[in-house]
């Protein structure tokens, strides 16, 4: 009977390996920008990462994403990141372009922090093309 | 006896070297020569295609040297014009996060889609935006450009107190536009060395991040303090008139909007400079009346 006690592990080990799928590695294309806590711009930070990072995207029956969010996974942490800053490719991102002259500005934690969130903070749009 | 001995060997020895010359018709010193000559192996190492070879890896050598050295440039490029404007913006907006206090959490006023409603009613197709909203009434609006892209500030408190609706705020935002299109923005607070600089290699240098340091300077005075002339203004609300015209609703809402801000700001302490920076709303009402006939 001594199994017994092993079966709730199982079950989880199961229920994780089913549950869970990754749908692919994506890039992060903002300057900066926050992987948040929960799927709401101004949530609470659980990392801040730069243009070009590459985010594991997760789909989870236990995590619910609001259709304009994705639930990510960033080294070791898995937060909530717009869609709308995540590519399939590559970006060509500004601090890969000029990186002397980006490097020079030397940008401290509180300027990395607020440029990450200036990108949660925009309204942004496009008009349609004619 | 020696000598007879001696001279025997010589023409012995003589004689061996003679008739070795006769056999090859070169001699020792030559084939020697010849081992260590590349051009005697020439012809061996064409028939192998080593040389070929060797002229092929020259050539990528020569091509990946090239490349690294285009590649090593580049890391030490000024960013060009448009994509300096975007940097300084921004990092202008990050540098001064807590006095223009846009980091607050506001309800959806659904502002994307009505601007960008009226941008295409008025004919902009493919224009980007980004409107970032400020909790303080000490900065009322204001357009900064970006990389191709428009940013518009607008002060939470000032469209609370007017109460304006999602078209009032969508015409104040296209002013913006108008003024940030006829490039009064650019004008008064682009440098010298900015228009010299960018685009720019510095390459054995140290960057000349002063240049960006001005321009945040000129940034601060520019939204804070200077603002626009009345020559600059008066040339916006024409152009604001000219494409409202065929649009008679959002022409009068324009009209009345100049009426409500002019009256608001003149009983409001708090926004007293803003006749300063936008000169001004009582002037832009007058422009925009149709010229009274003389009987």
């Amino acid at each position: 009977m001594w199994w017994l006690l092993l079966l709730p592990t199982l079950v989880l080990a199961d229920t994780v390996a089913t549950d869970e799928k990754v749908l692919g590695v994506y890039y992060f294309t903002p300057m900066f920008g926050h992987v948040h806590q929960s799927s709401v711009g101004t949530s609470a930070s659980l990392t801040t990462i730069q243009c070009s990072h590459p985010v594991k995207v997760i789909e989870s029956s236990k995590v619910s994403v609001g259709a304009e969010w994705a639930y990510v996974q960033v080294a070791d942490y898995r937060g909530f990141l717009l869609k709308q800053f995540l590519s399939e490719k590559r970006p060509d991102c500004f601090q890969g372009k000029y990186p002397k002259f980006f490097d020079a500005f030397n940008l401290d934690l509180a300027e990395l922090y607020y440029w990450g969130r200036l990108n949660d903070q925009y309204i942004q749009g496009e008009t349609r093309v004619k | 006896m020696i000598n007879t001995f001696k001279a025997k060997l010589a023409l012995s020895s003589l004689l061996i070297s003679a008739s070795l010359f006769a056999q090859t018709g070169k001699l020792q010193e030559e084939k020697e020569l010849e081992v260590v000559d590349f051009k005697s192996i020439k012809k061996v190492l064409q028939q192998d295609g080593l040389m070929e070879s060797s002229k092929r890896k020259a050539k990528q050598v020569e091509i990946l040297k090239k490349e690294q050295g285009k590649i090593e440039t580049g890391r030490f490029y000024y960013p060009n014009e448009s994509e300096l404007w975007g940097f300084v913006s921004e990092y202008w907006l990050v540098k001064n996060a807590q006095i223009l206090n846009w980091d607050f959490e506001k309800p959806d006023y659904g502002l994307e889609k009505s601007f960008r409603s009226t941008m295409e009613n008025m004919g902009f197709y493919q224009k980007k935006f980004k409107i970032l909203l400020l909790n303080t009434p000490s900065i009322v609006k204001a357009s900064l450009p970006g990389d191709n892209e428009m940013i518009f500030l607008l002060s939470v408190p000032f469209i609370r107190s007017l109460d304006l609706s999602k078209l009032e705020i969508s015409l104040l935002l296209f002013e913006e536009f108008v003024r940030l299109e006829l490039g009064y923005f650019k004008k008064n607070v682009a440098t010298e060395k900015m228009m010299k600089l960018a685009g720019t290699n510095f390459q054995g240098q140290k960057p000349d991040i002063s240049m960006v340091e001005e321009l945040l300077k000129k940034y601060g005075q520019q939204i804070q303090q200077k603002g626009y002339t009345f020559q600059q203004q008066f040339e916006v609300t024409k152009k604001m008139d000219a494409y409202l015209k065929s649009n008679p609703a959002l022409w009068n809402a324009y009209f009345m909007l100049q009426g409500k801000i002019d009256k608001f700001i003149k009983v409001n302490v708090q926004y007293k400079d803003y006749v300063k920076l936008y000169p001004s709303p009582e002037m832009q009402g007058k422009w925009l009346s149709p010229a009274e006939k003389v009987l």
